[in-house]
């Protein structure tokens, strides 16, 4: 058996080498240079954008503008997954600074580069809207003036009877917790090369999302979908920023104008204004009886989704849903609001939409305990769901772990021994747990191939992005059919030759990929036994298939290869195909029904010190477990599940997009630092849970990621008694509120 | 310059040795030395990050010392020896830092990946047998985003002890 083992990366020879193709290292013959003119106000009418001394450059090649997509144009101006809300290039009015106005096409990027200063942009300044908040109230600027509205998604969940609920309660707590915009910071910028022909077009991308993003460019181009071919090469890094569409549309149509193909690479400054993590406030209310048995919970949540949909409608879902927690809530209120505001669209982030509620809930959980004199592992476990219990929204909760989970992390960091503290240095320990769904509904399919070699080709739409994704599938692929894992190739993502699938994310693609091999595999064998039960003779009832060998269960002897089969029964190859498909989804009026086909499951406890004169965090030790279900890649699921609290460690201590009207001030790593071998803790461990007999992997993906944030900010209180309600818990942050304390008590 | 062209009279004749190889290389006077090695030399190990010297990926050695070649100028390296991660492996064998690295599944999306076995090779030359501390602050400069960076501390201090084993034998 593979599936359980420690396995190398199927191409880690390619990794430590340098080989390894990124999208970033490609170049197609002919191909042209793109760079892009940006949007340098918030919001304004665009009165010109007039390209024509750009144009007339030696060697630019074609300049891309609005005045492409006009009425008798072959290209859509508008596209977008979630809503067709975004247009290629700003026609009318812009959004955000940095909203691309224009793509320059030239032989050479420097050349590009320097023509874009002859573009000439004339702005009529409009009034911005950038707080969620403001852009919900009557009378705001409207970011997009023909939708008579801010409000780009709404999610609202009732459970019960919350004013019910809050009379029955003893105390009521509410509080709002606050999480800035971050950046993804792939270290691999987002790359797309586009060759356009008369009838097709071809794209390598690095992309999460192969499949929806041949659906935009299909639009754009106005082609079948069928004539849309999006090729994916390993990602150097995604976490979300590169989830649905982004730099495709824009780059196709520049190479169909330039009847050219088309690179662009961009710039890091241009990463921050092409995705960001939503900045979210959140205000939680909570009704706990004397006891510490929780009654009722409302929340509020405003999302700023920036200027345009992109993943904000499963952002205001995702993290609705699961605003209260994994917690037995009888009676739950949520409005979960997301705007439209004059920033850079903010979309997936590692940690999807979760991060933010978490943050909240996970805080006001040892608010609470703390005034009711409750252990904070106590009174969690005291309102925990436990097994098969109904949860806030109708549905039953199966294979609930949150308990083992938390206990697990409380013993990991000897949570019943108190820190220790000396002088200035005030140790403390905190905890942390969360849900996350994965997208449901959600379908995946996957093909396999067996040749006359005797290898097995899988082919599937999951990137690989770093997770192991290819290892993975191939180690399930391999126990499944019954063949040796060395025979098992795996086919980059590659929409005219992999099947489809939604996208990699959400920590789907073990789980959901996996199944359909799975199913694909038992449709291999059915056709390989009905093979060898023809003029072979063998006894299908009564065959087995391992190691690459068909052989009659109780014989002695090896059985017959594969290879010997097909040759025998002149076939060069089988081929077999395989679904999964998951059902449920939401009232959208109440959020009552399935949100998800399983949970995500995470707990984290951290043990940090602080320097009460310096307001500096240490992380000394920090213990992370997910629930995995079955792990399928013990070596992958550690770096997983310990990359989280590195990753989460970053917004949690430090990482914020400064905004400045509109603009990002902070660009770049010397003013946006990102977690180094420093800044992780100094014991980092973590567990994945399994159940005894599991067949089928959770995928354990982000799920260690959201209690990194609050289980350290609880650990900050218990050391120093302040209490931090805006990340990221900076010095300043820290040394602020001890002052404020200390004033208090004076 | 005017304004969208390029000039291509501010453009040397480059000498240097890489990987071991004498090459020649015309390059411009302001041209990186990460561009030079990416797009003339078609070497793809050194990767593009940041563009300002913050995050290691395109981390080189100029003699035996670690540099960021996204901030370097082409024309800094004018008869000196380089080394990239092309340039460790020897006969298709891997370098044991590499060997490390790929045992200890020390990355996730590797983008990071060269640049930190360039900078271990360094540290493990100036210190064979580094602690986790030494470890920690040498490798301060090369940054994962993935969050590999206990993988790469294990793989670190298994290619020292595969290092000093193989000093024994020779």
């Amino acid at each position: 058996m593979n599936v359980g083992k420690a396995i190398p990366y199927v191409d880690a020879h390619e990794r430590v080498d340098g080989s390894i193709g990124f999208t970033i290292n490609m170049e197609v013959p002919g191909m042209l240079y793109a760079k892009v003119l940006r949007s340098s106000s918030p919001h304004a009418r665009l009165l010109k954008v007039d390209a024509s001394k750009a144009e007339s450059l030696p060697d630019v090649v074609t300049v891309l503008t609005d005045a492409d997509f006009g009425p008798d144009s072959d290209m859509e101006l508008l596209y977008g997954s979630m809503k067709g809300d975004q247009p290629v290039v700003a026609h009318d009015k812009v959004r955000y600074v940095g909203e691309p106005i224009a793509v320059i096409a030239a032989e050479d990027p420097v050349i590009a580069e320097n023509a874009l200063s002859l573009i000439d942009v004339e702005y009529e300044d409009l009034t911005p809207i950038f707080d969620p908040h403001e852009a919900d109230a009557e009378g705001a600027p409207l970011v997009h003036d023909e939708f008579g509205t801010n409000v780009c998604s709404y999610f609202r969940l009732r459970h019960g009877d919350i004013e019910a609920g809050f009379a029955k309660a003893d105390r009521v707590f509410e509080h709002c917790f606050y999480s800035p915009p971050a950046q993804q910071f792939p270290l691999e910028p987002h790359v797309t090369i586009a060759s356009v022909n008369a009838d097709s077009a071809t794209l390598w991308s690095s992309t999460q999302a192969p499949y929806p993003v041949r659906e935009s460019v299909a639009t754009v181009l106005k082609l079948p979908e069928d004539r849309v071919r999006i090729v994916v090469p390993p990602l150097g890094g995604g976490y979300g920023a590169k989830n649905f569409v982004k730099l495709e549309p824009m780059v196709a149509a520049t190479a169909r104008k330039a009847g050219r193909p088309v690179k662009l690479s961009l710039s890091r400054e241009e990463e921050f204004v092409t995705v960001t993590k939503h900045p979210a406030a959140v205000t939680i209310k909570t009704g706990v009886k004397a006891d510490g048995t929780i009654m009722a919970r409302k929340v509020d949540i405003h999302w700023s989704g920036g200027a345009y949909a992109d993943t904000t409608p499963p952002v205001a879902r995702g993290g609705g849903v699961t605003a209260t927690g994994p917690y037995r809530v009888p009676h739950a209120w949520v409005d979960s609001r997301a705007m439209y505001t004059n920033l850079p669209q903010a979309g997936s982030f590692r940690g999807l939409a979760v991060s933010q509620v978490v943050w909240a809930y996970e805080s006001q959980m040892d608010i609470i305990a703390d005034a009711l004199s409750m252990d904070p592992l106590e009174f969690r476990l005291h309102n925990l769901i436990g097994e098969g219990e109904k949860w806030v929204t109708g549905e039953r909760m199966n294979d609930s772990h949150y308990k083992d989970l938390i206990h697990e992390v409380a013993d990991k960091i000897e949570w019943d021994k108190p820190a220790r503290s000396e002088g200035h240095l005030r140790r403390g320990k905190g905890l942390g747990v969360s849900l996350k769904a994965t997208i449901t509904p959600s379908t995946a399919h996957a093909y396999l191939k067996l040749d006359h070699t005797g290898t097995l080709w899988v082919f599937a739409s999951s990137v690989e992005m770093g997770q192991g994704i290819k290892t993975a599938l191939v180690q399930i692929a391999a126990d499944a059919v019954g063949v040796p894992l060395e025979q098992v190739r795996i086919v980059d993502p590659d929409t005219s030759v992999t099947p489809y699938d939604m996208t990699t994310s959400s920590s789907r693609s073990t789980f959901s990929s996996g199944t359909a091999i799975k199913n694909a595999a038992q449709n291999l064998r059915s056709q390989l036994l009905e093979l060898a039960s023809g003029k072979l003779g063998y006894d299908p009832a009564n065959v087995e298939i391992t190691g690459g060998f068909l052989r009659s269960k109780n014989a002695s002897g090896e059985g017959i290869s594969l290879v010997e089969l097909l040759r025998r029964t002149n076939h060069n190859e089988l081929f077999a195909e395989g679904r999964f498909e998951t059902q449920g989804g939401l009232d959208p009026e109440t959020g009552q029904g399935k949100a998800s086909e399983h949970w995500h499951q995470g707990a984290g406890a951290a043990e940090v010190e602080v320097d009460t004169e310096t307001g500096k965090i240490t992380v000394l030790r920090y213990h992370a477990a997910s629930y995995a279900g079955r792990v399928v890649n013990p070596t992958n699921v550690r770096l997983q599940n310990e990359g989280n609290v590195v990753y989460g460690l970053g917004p949690t201590l430090f990482e914020e997009i400064d905004f400045d009207n509109g603009q990002v001030a902070n660009p770049n790593l010397d003013s946006y630092p990102i977690p180094s071998l420093e800044d992780a803790p100094k014991h980092l461990t973590s567990s994945a849970l399994e159940t005894p007999d599991a067949e089928t992997p959770y995928g354990v993906g982000e799920s260690t990621l959201p209690p990194v944030a609050p289980a350290i900010a609880n650990a900050v209180f218990r050391a120093t008694g302040v209490r931090i309600y805006h990340l990221p818990i900076t010095p300043e942050k820290v040394l602020r509120a001890l002052r404020a304390k200390k004033e208090q008590s004076e | 310059m005017s304004q969208g062209t390029r000039s291509k009279q501010n453009t040397q004749e480059l000498r240097l040795q890489v990987n071991g190889e004498d090459k020649r290389v015309e390059v411009e006077t302001g041209e990186t030395l990460l561009n030079v090695l990416r797009d003339k030399l078609r070497l793809f190990g050194s990767r593009h990050g940041c563009g300002i010297g913050y995050c290691g990926a395109c981390t080189i050695l100029v003699g035996n010392k670690p540099v960021s070649s996204c901030i370097m100028l082409a024309i800094q390296v004018e008869g000196k020896q380089l080394t990239t991660i092309e340039g460790l492996s020897q006969n298709g064998e891997l370098h044991p830092i590499q060997q490390a690295f790929l045992d200890h599944s020390a990355f996730q999306c590797s983008y990071c990946t060269p640049g930190f076995i360039l900078t271990t090779r360094v540290l493990l030359d100036e210190n064979p047998s580094p602690s986790r501390e030494e470890i920690r602050e040498y490798l301060v400069g090369n940054l994962c985003r993935c969050g590999s960076y206990y993988n790469i501390i294990e793989a670190v201090e298994d290619a020292a002890v595969r290092m000093q084993a193989s000093k024994h034998i020779t």
